[in-house]
């Protein structure tokens, strides 16, 4: 008898192994199927107006494009003409989104490095608490802000591209602000502590080990920032106002951006073409430009956030 | 330890290379287009002037397609000179000069009194310049074979464009056009799907002239539900024109050969003509007690004679300016707008009325004395 039980005990408890093994247990297989059911459909959920929105503004900006297009200007076009481009909006774009990107990525790293480096108690608290509260600033406040900030001082006509370029660094600071401490966080303590522990003093630690360390992410955090406010209408519309003609200055005069150009011509709705269509009429020229203008503005953004994953890739310190 | 941070100095000199490259590339290659690939040959005045610098004005939205023309116009005559025009709406435009913020503005409507007070404090001395700038007549339209007119009294179109009259041979249509052949054929309304000037504008001709039978609020949005609707003017006229028995409003100029409604005015009919629309404007009494500059008119519907469903937009300016270049620029582009070169090259792009040569004599003298002081 105490010979065998051990024995059927055995053979039992292969038994019931073998029988878990291979017989399918249907409750835990049916909820397996409903997770993956269900994560399968949010990501095509997810992904059906990303592909859609991609697809509705290739397919309505492609047949715009053309050189005269990216390199003209809308000055003097009118009604329906097809001819004139968006060179002015491109370069207003450009223009303004630098000067932006100037002002809040030295105000935006050097407020990350004081977070993390040097900031104890209250004030980094505070700095934190309003860092966030800027995150969720809607951007018309910010467009208000700048625009009000400038006719106090210059008269209320005052309509420039660099009024614009601090509306968006003022949305442009805490995203900067939130990616650069999270990357500098990431550096880690050892690299630190093995440099004071050389005699180096703190500033210099910081500038040529933790930046240096973390220049790929601070790059990456810096573009993905450029990518948000460079989508921008309410802000510009405001504060930059809108022309038809080129002009590359900040500080003189009102330039056109992509965005309010898109609006722009959106609003403008069908042209009257007194002898209908015709090859130098085309009644919704301005939806098609539009469209076109939406493209570029597209294709900008995948190009910002291409060069951000090359510069990732160069500047990422490799460990040999 | 052999592992240690390795910094790779090349790539990071190609991308500013690169960087750099693409931004020449992108400032070398853009330009204005060329003054005569756009403007259709209507703005070439054959004379370039001197002026030179940035003017900007705002307001009306439904000056814009006008003003465009102007601005192109104006530009090609003055090929330094750059005009902006926020078409804000009319009450921001209005708001703005009083402010100073716009050194003109487009307004559907004239200074209230107390903008008037803003907007003299703000243009010192000189006082302010108003005028109908932007006549922009609506045309009753319709397609039935054979008929090319129809006389409607306002009940009549308010009647049609509410849904009450459903029938080409409605008693109230037949009794105004006795000679006319009517058909039984039902009535198809088609109006704008998008928001416009020209339904808000349409609207409010109803409202004033048959209150009684059209009582919905007046709005750029068609209150009406349940008819045939199509986008833009091009739309609209389209839609009428495939279909037997419909009728719209839409853009004067654009209605091309469908059938037009002779509007009842007063005990008379007025079929559309730019002539009948512009005497609308011209015959409507100005408003007393305002300065010689200030040409605003109580727009009447019913003075016999005239086209009564227009849009009146007016234009405003200042008699002095700070500056003297803001003032040439200024005067340049009003006696432009207010040329007959100007008056045809927005009725040829937004459809508007010419203004007449009386109104155009009775405003020039304020326009030429626009001045720095």
């Amino acid at each position: 008898m105490s010979a065998t039980a051990p024995a059927t005990d055995t053979a039992e408890s292969t038994a019931r192994t073998r029988a878990l093994l291979t017989t399918p247990d249907t409750r835990r297989r049916r909820t397996d199927r409903t997770m993956q059911v269900l994560i399968w459909a949010a990501f095509v959920l997810a992904m059906t107006p990303l592909v859609s929105l991609v697809w509705t503004v290739l397919s309505n900006g492609a047949a715009r494009m053309s050189m005269d297009f990216l390199t003209l200007s809308m000055r003097n076009i009118f009604g329906g003409d097809p001819s004139g481009g968006i060179y002015h909006a491109i370069m207003g774009t450009l223009v303004i989104t630098g000067v932006a990107a100037l002002i809040s990525v030295p105000v935006g790293i050097l407020t990350a490095i004081y977070l993390v480096e040097y900031g104890k108690g209250a004030l980094a608290r505070a700095v934190t608490f309003f860092i966030d509260v800027m995150t969720g600033i809607p951007s018309i406040v910010a467009g208000l802000f700048a625009i009000s900030l400038f006719t106090l001082i210059l008269g209320p006509a005052v309509r420039m591209g660099i009024i614009g370029a601090v509306a968006l660094s003022v949305l442009m600071i805490p995203v900067v602000v939130r990616s650069c401490e999270e990357m500098l966080k990431l550096v880690p303590n050892d690299l630190r502590e093995a440099s004071y522990a050389l005699g180096v003093p703190k500033w210099l630690t910081i500038v040529k080990v933790v930046l240096r360390t973390s220049v790929a992410g601070l790059t990456t955090g810096v573009l993905l920032a450029v990518a948000r406010v460079i989508g921008e209408t309410a802000p510009l519309l405001v504060t930059v106002g809108v022309t038809d003609s080129i002009n590359v200055n900040p500080t003189d005069g009102r330039m056109m951006t992509l965005p309010v150009f898109i609006y722009r011509q959106y609003m403008q709705g069908t042209a009257t073409c007194p002898g209908g269509e015709s090859a130098t009429c085309v009644p919704d020229i301005a939806m098609q430009s539009a469209w076109g203008a939406a493209l570029v503005l597209i294709v900008m953004v995948l190009a910002l956030n291409l060069v951000g994953r090359l510069v990732n890739r160069w500047f990422a310190p490799t460990l040999r | 330890m052999e592992r240690h941070v390795k910094l790779s100095r090349f790539p990071r000199a190609g991308s500013v290379v690169a960087v750099g490259a693409l931004a020449l590339t992108l400032a070398a290659c853009g330009s204005d287009p060329e003054a005569d690939t756009g403007s259709g040959g209507s703005t070439d005045s054959g004379e370039t002037s001197s002026l030179s610098g940035e003017l900007s004005g705002g307001g009306a939205s439904s000056q814009e397609a006008a003003m465009e023309a102007w601005r192109a116009g104006f530009q090609t005559a003055n090929p330094d000179a750059t005009v902006n025009y926020d078409p804000v709406g009319s009450g921001g435009g209005r708001t703005g000069f009083g402010d100073g913020s716009y050194a003109f503005a487009g307004s559907d409507a004239a200074l209230e009194d107390d903008e008037m007070a803003a907007a003299e404090a703000q243009c010192g001395e000189g006082g302010v310049i108003e005028f109908p700038g932007y006549v922009s007549p609506v045309a009753v339209a319709f397609n039935l074979p054979g008929i090319d007119t129809l006389n409607m009294k306002p009940d009549v179109i308010a009647g049609i464009f509410t849904g009450e009259i459903t029938a080409w041979d409605d008693e109230a249509i037949a009794a105004d056009n006795p000679d006319a052949d009517l058909p039984s054929t039902d009535i198809t309304v088609v109006h704008r799907s998008d928001e416009s000037g020209t339904t808000e504008n349409f609207q409010e001709y109803l409202a004033a002239a048959a209150p009684d039978a059209w009582t919905y609020d007046v709005s750029g949005v068609w209150p009406v539900k349940g008819f045939e609707s199509a986008q833009g003017t091009s739309g609209v006229v389209s839609a009428v024109e495939a279909g037997e028995g419909s009728i719209t409003y839409a853009d004067a100029s654009q209605v091309g050969q469908l059938g037009t409604v002779a509007v009842g005015v007063g005990d008379e009919f007025v079929p559309y003509s730019a002539e009948a629309a512009a005497e609308v404007v011209a015959q409507s009494p100005r408003t007393e007690g305002t300065a010689d500059s200030v040409y605003s008119i109580d727009l009447k519907r019913d003075l016999p004679g005239t086209y009564p469903i227009v849009l009146v937009s007016y234009s405003l300016a200042c008699g002095t300016y700070a500056d003297e270049s803001t003032a040439e620029l200024v005067k340049g582009f009003m006696t432009y707008l207010v040329s007959e070169e100007g008056q045809q090259a927005a009725a040829d792009t937004a459809g508007s009325a010419p203004l007449s040569a009386d109104i155009r004599e009775a405003v020039l003298p304020s326009i030429e004395a626009i001045s720095a002081g």
